[in-house]
């Protein structure tokens, strides 16, 4: 019998937000109150994503967890530190705290305690999470909990966010806590007279006990020698760099080959079922094939991701930002920059999401501006073909003129910024670098891991729906053509609707060096540059069942084509370099323009970004190549 | 915009001189803050308040920014941006 003692009443889970200044271990602590299991929740309007999820259930009652930016000043803010201040004092209308948990680090109580004053005003149940605890007696530091309770009036945990130590503990205290008073809802907003009252409230309570020498731990001093040493320095930085950069090409690649071949194999499998029929066709290679394109790049970035998260945790990332903000600071970015410039090696699009550890506005916008340049891997297989095209034989020329494309790349990029922040300095504000280094730490592999799954899940997630959009657009695009009057019918490549884009494009080809085949080409590539390849594979009627041969069948059928009319060879010494310009500067690559016109929220300045590299490419190719024909090389 | 956030007792009888002159491994007081308003603030918020000690630890390897000790943290801080910080 249905009674309503015997069903509880479906009592609303608290939302609990999470806050505090940067690197006070929030994000750590939000893995573990949740296992790993948060999203990353985009509002509208702003480019800043909140994690949200709920609280593991063998930790009690389930409770809403977001974690909010962290918050150096609520002077002059970030857009992070902005949305961060709004949810603390209740005006964002999206979220709505019920708790907050403030996450402190012990070790530097005073700078962090100055903070909580703001989210102490708010009358809301507060609990204080005490992190970093492990690294007291490396400070030389002692903190007594039960005192620093007693004098904050607040509940203080500690918590080893990294082992789970006082997680269970922290989130019983916050469905316990009522809105207490502590003296910290009384620290002025002032910064000097906030300072002092912690201060003194702090002296007052004896909860701090300092057992060693003031200074930096030795630890950290130490590696600090060494890392940011006058000659040391740099070769350790341009190591690690290496390091990176062979870890996302070399071990990626069995991954990528395995992924890639999956794709093809599942393609191929729905094609048996029923070779002729247009839906499995379209599904086949159209959206498996689309979604192949974003997902081979899916080891690539994970391992980019684990390998940041790495660096970040240990605390190095930060002085590589340190140690390299100098040139980049004269180019119009921030140290930080040379994270998301680094990751658009790989792929533009995660970069852009890297721009987000870039505090000041201005400088993530001209970082953002510049990651197209960098050249992706995307651009690979294209570089691959165009160059062995141009010099076949020796494979140490062609090696050497990839890597004169990637070290390009990077200039361009400088230059680029150079000038464009010159241009902004006219409205002038410059941020401040003022940046912490954080304690040296040996990393933890487990949240590490599950953080860089969320990660590169949400990646595939934001990538996966425009490349399959645009791949299945380009399919049709490409699989059928005008027949009649106002037919449409399916039809061969050559006489498809790309084939007539292509044709129509010919003039503006034309100066390029390029015919209307490889104008189809070019317009594929802007689902995913790679597709170019296969594309003009397709177009120059080159079968092959695997790689091999189809890129060998590809580059004979790319030496013997002719233009149409003069019968003059189309793939030259010019129309190659000038292609290979084209691909360097040309923004080919629709679910970048995606990503950032969501990260700046401003359609206006993606459409931007894409009509100047994509003009600019053209530009200068048509320039490069008729450049070439003026002094003898056709 | 300036603006000049003073120390309470401002000691005349020491030389008073910026951040970025100030030697390596020598502990200083800071005295005020002399620069952009907004970014004063924001320095001012991250613990740069008048009487605190301050030490410049290192200068990275191009001699910009300058690695400074400061209530417990370690903090790259650009010349520029030390220049407005006066210590003696």
């Amino acid at each position: 019998m249905p009674s309503a003692t015997l069903t509880p009443a479906p009592t609303r889970e608290l939302t609990v937000c999470l806050v505090g200044m940067p690197n006070a271990g929030k994000t750590t602590l939000m893995n573990a109150i949740t296992g790993g299991n948060f999203k990353t929740a985009n509002y509208a309007g702003v480019t800043v994503s909140l994690l949200r999820g709920r609280s593991r259930p063998e930790f009690g009652p389930v409770l809403q967890v977001t974690d909010l930016p962290g918050v150096h000043s609520n002077v002059n803010p970030s857009p992070e530190e902005a949305i961060a201040c709004e949810v603390i004092e209740g005006r964002n209308p999206k979220v709505v705290a019920d708790a907050f948990i403030l996450v402190v680090d012990a070790t530097q109580l005073e700078r962090h305690l100055k903070f909580s004053g703001l989210v102490a005003r708010q009358s809301k149940p507060l609990v204080i999470a005490l992190t970093m605890t492990d690294l007291l007696p490396r400070a030389g530091l002692q903190v007594d909990v039960s005192k620093l309770q007693a004098a904050l009036g607040l509940p203080v945990v500690a918590v080893d966010a990294r082992t789970g130590e006082g997680v269970e503990r922290l989130l019983d205290r916050v469905r316990t806590a009522g809105s207490q008073k502590s003296p910290l809802a009384e620290l002025p907003s002032d910064p000097i007279l906030a300072f002092g009252g912690v201060r003194r409230l702090l002296q007052s309570s004896g909860a701090v006990q300092r057992v060693a020498g003031s200074g930096p731990d030795p630890v950290t001093a130490r590696i600090d020698r060494i890392v940011l040493d006058r000659w040391l320095a740099f070769p350790i930085f341009f190591a690690v760099l290496v390091g990176l950069f062979a870890s996302i090409f070399w071990l990626a690649q069995p991954f990528m080959d395995f992924v890639d071949g999956s794709f093809v194999q599942l393609a191929d499998l729905l094609k048996g079922i029923s070779p002729d029929s247009l839906v499995v066709r379209f599904l086949a290679d159209g959206i498996v094939a689309g979604l192949g394109a974003v997902a081979v790049f899916f080891p690539q970035i994970l391992i980019l991701f684990l390998l940041m998260s790495l660096l970040e945790d240990s605390g190095y990332l930060a002085r590589g930002a340190a140690i390299v903000d100098r040139p980049l600071a004269a180019l119009g970015l921030h140290g930080r920059s040379f994270v998301p410039m680094l990751s658009g090696f790989a792929c533009a699009i995660p970069a852009v999401f890297a721009a987000r550890s870039i505090p000041a506005k201005r400088e993530r916008l001209l970082t953002i501006w510049i990651l197209p340049l960098m050249s992706c891997s995307a651009r690979l297989p294209v570089y691959g073909l165009l160059l062995t095209a141009l010099i076949p034989g020796d494979a140490w020329k062609k090696g050497l003129a990839m890597g004169a494309i990637y070290v390009g790349s990077l200039l361009v990029g400088s230059i680029t910024a150079g000038l464009a922040s010159r241009i902004l300095s006219k409205h002038r504000n410059p941020s401040i670098l003022a940046m912490e280094l954080p304690a040296y730490r040996k990393p933890r592999w487990k949240p590490i891991v599950r953080a860089t799954w969320a990660r590169g899940s949400s990646y595939l997630q934001r990538a996966a729906v425009p490349i399959i959009a645009v791949s299945a657009v380009l399919w049709v695009l490409s699989s059928f053509g005008p027949s009649g009057t106002l037919g449409i019918v399916e039809t061969p490549m050559d006489q498809s609707f790309a084939a007539r884009i292509g044709h129509t494009l010919e003039p503006a080809l034309e100066p390029m060096g390029a015919d209307w085949r490889v104008g189809v080409g070019l317009i594929s590539a802007f689902a995913a540059r790679e597709i170019f390849v296969s594309s003009m594979a397709i177009v120059f009627h080159v079968e092959g069942d695997d790689e091999e041969t189809q890129q060998a069948g590809l580059l004979a059928a790319m030496r013997d084509a002719t233009f149409a009319d003069t019968g003059l060879p189309i793939f030259t010494t010019a129309s190659i370099v000038g292609l290979v310009v084209f691909f360097f500067f040309s923004l080919q690559c629709f679910s970048t323009v995606a990503v950032v016109r969501k990260e700046l929220g401003s359609t206006k300045l993606a459409a931007l970004q894409l009509a100047f590299y994509t003009g600019l490419g053209y530009v200068l190719s048509v320039a490069t190549v008729q450049g070439l024909r003026a002094i003898g090389i056709s | 915009m300036r603006m000049v956030f003073s120390c309470d007792h401002m000691n005349n009888t020491v030389a008073t001189k910026r951040l970025s002159d100030a030697e390596l491994n020598r502990p200083y007081v800071i005295e005020t803050l002399d620069g952009p308003d907004v970014d004063c603030r924001r320095l001012l918020d991250l613990g740069f308040t008048p009487g605190e000690e301050v030490t410049i630890r290192t200068r990275t390897p191009l001699g910009d920014p300058l690695v400074v000790y400061l209530r417990g943290v370690l903090l790259a801080l650009r010349r520029r941006e030390a220049s407005w910080i006066l210590v003696h």
